[in-house]
C-alpha cells in the first residue's frame, strides 16, 4: 500500500467506521419507517396514506443534499432546537431512502396473491396478524435484492454528508489530501474501499435471497 | 333415521342464508339465495363457472361482503359490523381452489400459526394438534417440507389440516379438487369423504359428482347468481327439476 495512504489510515478509517455507523442505523431505521409507510399504503389508512404519499413525492422531488440541509439548517431554525451535522445526517438520511423503500416495499406487499390473505382470515388471524406473519414476511423475502440495492446507494450517500461537517470516509480523505496532495492515490484509495463494501454488501443479499427467497 | 334426525336439526340449522344478494359494481353476482345447511348436513354447491357459487360460499365468512340479506352461522349474524368476524372464522374452517399454504412456512408450521395467534394455543400444544392432523392426511412424514416441495394433493390435504386445526363446527371447500392433477383428486377426496363420515357439517363447491352421490345429503344448484335447485341428493340425481340443471348434468356427467 502507497506510503501516503499508510500514514493516514488510522484517520481514514475512522472515517470509514463513521460511514458504516450512519449506513447501519439508517438501513435500519429507514426500513422500519419505510416498512410502516408501505402498509399504510397497502392497507389504505385513510388520511394517513395521503400523508404517506405526499411524503414519498415531496422526497422523489427533492435532492439529497436538500433533504441534508433542511435537515440541518432548516428544521432546527424552524422548531426552535440544536442538532449536530451527526444527527442531521441520521434523519435526512432516513427520511430520504425510508421514501424509496416504502415503495419497493408496497410493490413486494402487492406481489402477495389476495387470496393467501383471504386464506390467513379463514384462520381466525386478524387483517394485522395476516400483514405480520403472512404478508410482510414474504413480501421481503421476494424484495431482499432490492432492499440491499437501496443499502448500497444510501451507504455511497453518507460522502454527502461531509459538506455539513460530518467525519465521514470521503471527507477525512479529502482532509488527508489537503494536506498531502496525492489526489490520484488518495481517491483510488477512496473509490476501491466503497466499491470492496458494496460488493460484499450485494453479496450479503444475494446469499440471503437464495437462502430466504420463496416463488 | 338419518335423514329424520337432520330434519328435525333443520328447527336449528347451523348456517343460514336468507335473501342474500351481492353485485361488482353494475354485475350481480348473487340474486336473492336462500338455503339452510343443518349441522352434520353435506352439502354439495355445483353450477357453470361464473354462477356465484365460490362467491356464495365465501360469503358465510365473510371472507366476501354481500349487499343484501342475512348469513348465520349458529346464529351469529356474519354481516353485522357488530359481529367479532375473526371470532366467527375460528369456527368456520375453509379450503380454497389453490391450497393457499404459506409458502414461507412448513406445513408444521401453516398449521400451528393461526392454533398459537388466533386461538392462542401454547407451541407445544399447537404442534402436538399439527403433527396429529398431519398423521390423519398421511402427511406426518411432510412435517418440514415447504409447499413449494409438496405436490397439489399433499398441499391441499395441509391446507385441511390447518382449517382443522381450529376445532371447527362447519367446513367450507370452495373447489377442492379442480387444481390439482387428476391422480391426486383420490387423496383429498377421501379425506373429505373420512371428514362427512365423522359427521361434520360441510358445504363443498365442486364438480366431483362421484363424491356428491357418495357423500353429499343435499344438492344446490346454482346459474348466474340464482340458487335455481336445492334438493336431496337422490332426488337431483334422479329427476332434476329444471332445465338448465338437466343440462349441466347431462354435460359434466356424459364422460
Amino acid at each position: 500500500m502507497p506510503e501516503v495512504i499508510l500514514k493516514n489510515l488510522p484517520f481514514m478509517l475512522q472515517g470509514l467506521a463513521t460511514s458504516l455507523q450512519i449506513s447501519a442505523m439508517v438501513a435500519l431505521g429507514g426500513t422500519l419507517l419505510g416498512l410502516i409507510v408501505a402498509v399504510i399504503l397497502y392497507s389504505r389508512v385513510p388520511v394517513l396514506s395521503v400523508v404517506s404519499r405526499v411524503y414519498i413525492e415531496f422526497i422523489r422531488g427533492t435532492p439529497l443534499l436538500v433533504v441534508l440541509f433542511i435537515a440541518f439548517f432548516g428544521l432546527p431554525a424552524l422548531f426552535g432546537y440544536q442538532t449536530t451535522a451527526y444527527k442531521a445526517t441520521v434523519v435526512a438520511f432516513i427520511l430520504f431512502i425510508g421514501a424509496y423503500l416504502a415503495e419497493d416495499i408496497r410493490s413486494g406487499l402487492m406481489t402477495v396473491k389476495p387470496t393467501l390473505t383471504q386464506a390467513a382470515l379463514a384462520t381466525g388471524l386478524t387483517q394485522g396478524q395476516a400483514l405480520r406473519f403472512v404478508v410482510v414476511p414474504l413480501a421481503v423475502r421476494r424484495i431482499i435484492p432490492t432492499l440491499f440495492n437501496q443499502y448500497v446507494r444510501l451507504f455511497k450517500f453518507t460522502s454527502v454528508a461531509s459538506v455539513i461537517g460530518v467525519a465521514e470516509f470521503t471527507g477525512n480523505a479529502m482532509l488527508v489530501n489537503a494536506r498531502e496532495f496525492q489526489p490520484v492515490t488518495i481517491l483510488a484509495f477512496v473509490a476501491l474501499t466503497y466499491l470492496v463494501i458494496c460488493l460484499i454488501l450485494s453479496g450479503i443479499g444475494r446469499w440471503l435471497y437464495a437462502r430466504l427467497a420463496v416463488s | 333415521m338419518a335423514a329424520s334426525l337432520k330434519v328435525n336439526a333443520m328447527d336449528k340449522p347451523t348456517i343460514v342464508i336468507d335473501d342474500v344478494s351481492k353485485a361488482y359494481g353494475a354485475t350481480q353476482v348473487l340474486r336473492h339465495c336462500s338455503t339452510r345447511i343443518a349441522k352434520g348436513e353435506v352439502v354439495v354447491v355445483c353450477g357453470p363457472s361464473g354462477s356465484g357459487k365460490s362467491t356464495l360460499i365465501k360469503c358465510i365468512n365473510g371472507l366476501e361482503p354481500f349487499q343484501s340479506g342475512s348469513i348465520t352461522v349458529e346464529g351469529v349474524e356474519v354481516g353485522s359490523p357488530r359481529t367479532n368476524l375473526p371470532k366467527l372464522r375460528m369456527r368456520i374452517g375453509m379450503v380454497f381452489q389453490h391450497f393457499e399454504l404459506y409458502p414461507h412456512m412448513t406445513a408444521l408450521e401453516n398449521i400451528m400459526l393461526a392454533q398459537v395467534r388466533a386461538l392462542k394455543r401454547s407451541r407445544a400444544e399447537a404442534e402436538a394438534r399439527a403433527r396429529s392432523l398431519l398423521k390423519r392426511v398421511g402427511l406426518e412424514a411432510k412435517a418440514n417440507a415447504k409447499p413449494a416441495n409438496l405436490s397439489g394433493g399433499q398441499q391441499q390435504r395441509v391446507a385441511i389440516a390447518r382449517a382443522l386445526a381450529l376445532d371447527p363446527q362447519v367446513m367450507l371447500f370452495d373447489e377442492p379438487t379442480s387444481a390439482l392433477d387428476p391422480e391426486m383428486i383420490s387423496e383429498v377426496l377421501d379425506v373429505m369423504i373420512e371428514l362427512a363420515g365423522e359427521g361434520m357439517t360441510m358445504a363443498v363447491v365442486t364438480h366431483e359428482m362421484g363424491f356428491a352421490r357418495r357423500v353429499a345429503d343435499r344438492v344446490i344448484f346454482m346459474d348466474q347468481g340464482c340458487i335455481v335447485e336445492d334438493a336431496a341428493k337422490e332426488q337431483f340425481f334422479a329427476a332434476p327439476a329444471s332445465e338448465r340443471a338437466r343440462e349441466f348434468l347431462s354435460k359434466i356427467l356424459a364422460h
